[in-house]
C-alpha cells in the first residue's frame, strides 16, 4: 500500500473512532440534555490543547472489536487554563463505557503520567461497570489487579472525579479515591447497579436512594459539588483546580485581586450578631475577609455545623475550616469532624495555608454521636491537625469551648492565634456549667445559679487568653483580612519556597 | 408531591414557631427556632416546600431526630 493509501486508510480509521457510538446514540443524549463523552472535553480543555492517547484501541474480544471505538473510555493530555492535565472520558455510546483490559490499561497510562509528570487527573465518570463476559470465571479475575498501584494514592498530584451518569465499577472506585468530587444530579453511583441490587436482594431498590445526589452530598459525603449540568460540572472542576498546584512539589497559583475586595471588611461588623446567643452565617463572614468572589465550598450539604472552603487572600490560595453557628449552634457532630479532617489533609497535602475561624460550643454530644465513633472522629482531626506542615492560622470569634478548641486550632495546633474582642474561652458555656459543677439550676435557685454562672465567667475573655500569650494578638475583627495577608506573607514561604512536607500523603481517601 | 418528616437535629426546647400551616418556604428558610445550648437555633427548611403539619408547639422540649415539621415538597 502507498503512503496516499496509508494515510487515507488512517484518517477512515480516525474518523470511525471518532464518531463514538454512532448518530443515533449521540442524538438520544443530546435529546437528553447530556453532553456526549467528548463534548465534555470540549468544555473542559482549552481549545486546541487536546492531545488523544488510543483513539484507535479496540476490544479484546474479537466480536465486539467493530462496536468499540477508543474501547469507550476517551483518554488524552491537555490543558485547563493553560496548566496541563491528563483525563479520561468515559463514552457510555461505547458497550457503556464498561471496564476492560485494554480501556483500563488507558487508564492505568493516564495516572503514571499524572504522577511522573506532576500533573492533575480528571476522570468524568459514567460506566455501567466490569465488561461482560470478559470477567466472568478465572479468566475474568485474570483481567483483574494487574496493577498492584491501581488503588494506591500517594497524592502526588490532584486527582478529580466527576460522577455525570451511572457510574458503576471504576467511576466508583477512582471516585472514592479521588480529592475532589462534582456530580450532575440525576447522575448515581454505586456499588452495583439499582438492576443487579434489586435481583441480589430481591428487593426493589430506587436509583436515587441506592446512589443519587443527595445520599452522596448529605450522607456520605463523597460528593463535594452536586450540580444541574454536564457544563456546570465541567466548570466546577476548572474552578476547583485553580486552587491547587499542579503537584504536590509546587506552591498553588497566585490570582489577580478584585479592586472591589477592600471595601468588604467594613461589613463584619454589620454582620456578626451583638448579642451572644444568636447564630449568623459564618460564610457570610468568610466573604467579608477573602478576596471577592473567590469563596469555593466543599461539602456545603455535609456537616454543616463546619465550613470547608477554598477562597484566596491577596490572590493567593487558602483552606478556611469554620464553625457556623447556623446549623446546631455551631456544635461539631461527627460529620463535620469527617469533614474537618478530610479537609485538612487535601489542604496539607498541596500546599495550600490553612485559617481556622471559631465561634463554637464544643462537640455534639448525645448518643447519635456515640453510635457514630466521635471519640475516634475526634482523634482523627487532633491527629491530622498535629501533621499539617502548611502554616495554620486561628481566628478565635466569638465562643470556643471545650476539647473542640484543640482541634480548631487552639494551643499550640496553629502557628498563631488571633483574637477578636468578643471572644469567650472556657470548657463550657458557663450557664451550663453552673448545673454540671455544683448541681444547681437557674429555676430552683436563680440567685445562687447567678452568683455561680459569673464566677464562670471570670477569666474567659479575650483579654484573659491574651495576658496569657495563648492569644499571640487581639485585632478589630475588621483587621481580619489585613493581618491575615500580613502573616501569610511571613509564613507561607516557609524553609521550602511554599512545599509543605506532606506528612498525611498516604492519609486513606474515605473512612 | 411528597411528604417529608423536618427533624429536630439538636436537643433543647421549642421558642419560637416561625410558620403557619399552608405556609410556603424555601430552601435554608428558618421555620422554627429552637433554644439550643444557650443559642437560638433555627429549624431550617431541607428543600423548598408546603408546611403541611406542626407537631410541636412553643415550650416544647425537643430531642435531636424529634419531627418537628412535616412538609410537603
Amino acid at each position: 500500500m502507498g503512503f496516499e493509501e496509508l494515510m487515507k486508510d488512517l484518517e477512515e480509521r480516525k474518523t470511525k473512532a471518532l464518531g463514538m457510538g454512532g448518530p443515533e446514540k449521540l442524538a438520544k443524549r443530546k435529546a437528553e440534555g447530556v453532553l456526549n463523552a467528548r463534548e465534555r472535553l470540549d468544555y473542559l480543555i482549552d481549545d486546541g490543547s487536546f492531545i488523544e492517547s488510543g483513539l484507535l484501541a479496540k476490544a479484546i474480544r474479537p466480536e465486539v472489536r467493530h462496536k468499540s471505538p477508543a474501547d469507550g473510555k476517551i483518554a488524552g493530555l491537555g490543558r485547563i487554563n493553560n496548566r496541563e492535565v491528563a483525563v479520561v472520558s468515559n463514552d457510555f455510546t461505547v458497550l457503556g463505557a464498561s471496564s476492560s483490559s485494554i480501556n483500563m490499561k488507558k487508564i492505568r497510562h493516564m495516572k503514571k503520567i499524572s504522577i511522573q509528570r506532576g500533573i492533575p487527573l480528571i476522570l468524568l465518570g459514567e460506566s455501567s461497570g466490569a465488561r461482560m463476559p470478559d470477567r466472568m470465571g478465572a479468566a475474568g479475575r485474570a483481567t483483574m489487579g494487574q496493577d498492584p498501584t491501581e488503588y494506591m494514592r500517594m497524592r502526588e498530584a490532584p486527582m478529580v472525579s466527576a460522577l455525570l451518569g451511572d457510574c458503576y465499577g471504576s467511576s466508583t472506585w477512582y471516585t472514592c479515591m479521588s480529592d475532589f468530587t462534582v456530580m450532575r444530579k440525576g447522575a448515581t453511583m454505586a456499588v452495583a447497579s439499582s438492576r443487579v441490587t434489586s435481583i441480589a436482594i430481591n428487593q426493589p431498590v430506587d436509583p436515587e436512594e441506592l446512589g443519587g445526589w443527595k445520599l452522596h452530598t448529605e450522607i456520605t459525603g463523597f460528593v463535594d459539588v452536586a450540580v444541574n449540568t454536564d457544563e456546570e460540572a465541567m466548570k466546577v472542576i476548572k474552578d476547583f483546580l485553580s486552587y491547587l498546584p499542579g503537584n504536590y512539589n509546587e506552591a498553588p497559583p497566585k490570582y489577580p485581586v478584585p479592586l472591589e475586595t477592600n471595601d468588604r471588611s467594613e461589613k463584619i461588623l454589620e454582620i456578626f450578631p451583638e448579642q451572644k446567643n444568636q447564630v449568623y452565617d459564618v460564610r457570610d463572614i468568610i466573604k467579608c475577609i477573602v478576596d471577592q468572589d473567590s469563596f469555593f465550598e466543599l461539602k456545603q450539604r455535609f456537616g454543616k455545623s463546619i465550613v470547608t472552603s477554598f477562597a484566596r487572600l491577596d490572590g493567593k490560595s487558602v483552606g478556611i475550616i469554620a464553625n457556623n453557628p447556623k446549623f446546631k449552634g455551631g456544635a461539631i457532630d461527627v460529620d463535620a469532624m469527617r469533614k474537618a479532617t478530610s479537609f485538612l489533609v487535601l489542604c496539607d497535602s498541596y500546599n495550600i495555608p490553612l485559617v481556622f475561624l471559631a465561634d463554637q460550643p464544643g462537640f455534639l454530644v448525645g448518643v447519635t454521636g456515640e453510635k457514630q465513633g466521635a471519640p475516634g472522629r475526634i482523634i482523627n482531626w487532633l491527629n491530622a491537625l498535629t501533621l499539617c506542615t502548611v502554616p495554620k492560622m486561628l481566628v478565635i470569634m466569638r465562643k470556643d469551648y471545650g476539647q473542640a478548641y484543640l482541634n480548631m486550632g487552639g494551643g499550640q495546633n496553629s502557628d498563631e492565634v488571633i483574637l477578636w474582642p468578643m471572644a469567650e474561652l472556657g470548657f463550657m458555656d458557663p450557664s451550663v456549667g453552673v448545673n454540671v459543677l455544683y448541681k444547681v439550676t437557674e429555676k430552683d435557685d436563680p440567685i445562687r445559679f447567678k452568683q455561680l454562672q459569673d464566677e464562670l465567667a471570670r477569666d474567659t475573655s479575650a483579654w484573659d487568653l491574651a495576658g496569657l500569650y495563648e492569644g499571640h494578638m487581639v485585632i478589630d475583627p475588621r483587621q481580619t483580612r489585613a493581618t491575615l495577608i500580613r502573616l501569610m506573607e511571613i509564613y507561607r514561604k516557609g524553609m521550602n519556597n511554599g512545599v509543605g512536607k506532606h506528612l498525611m500523603r498516604n492519609w486513606p481517601t474515605s473512612y | 408531591m411528597a411528604l417529608i418528616e423536618v427533624k429536630a437535629e439538636t436537643t433543647g426546647m421549642v421558642w419560637k414557631i416561625g410558620v403557619k400551616l399552608g405556609d410556603r418556604v424555601s430552601e435554608d428558610d428558618t421555620m422554627i427556632t429552637m433554644e439550643s445550648m444557650k443559642m437560638e437555633v433555627p429549624l431550617l427548611a431541607p428543600e423548598d416546600g408546603t408546611v403541611k403539619e406542626i407537631l410541636v408547639k412553643e415550650e416544647d422540649p425537643i430531642s435531636e431526630g424529634d419531627v418537628a415539621i412535616i412538609l410537603e415538597v
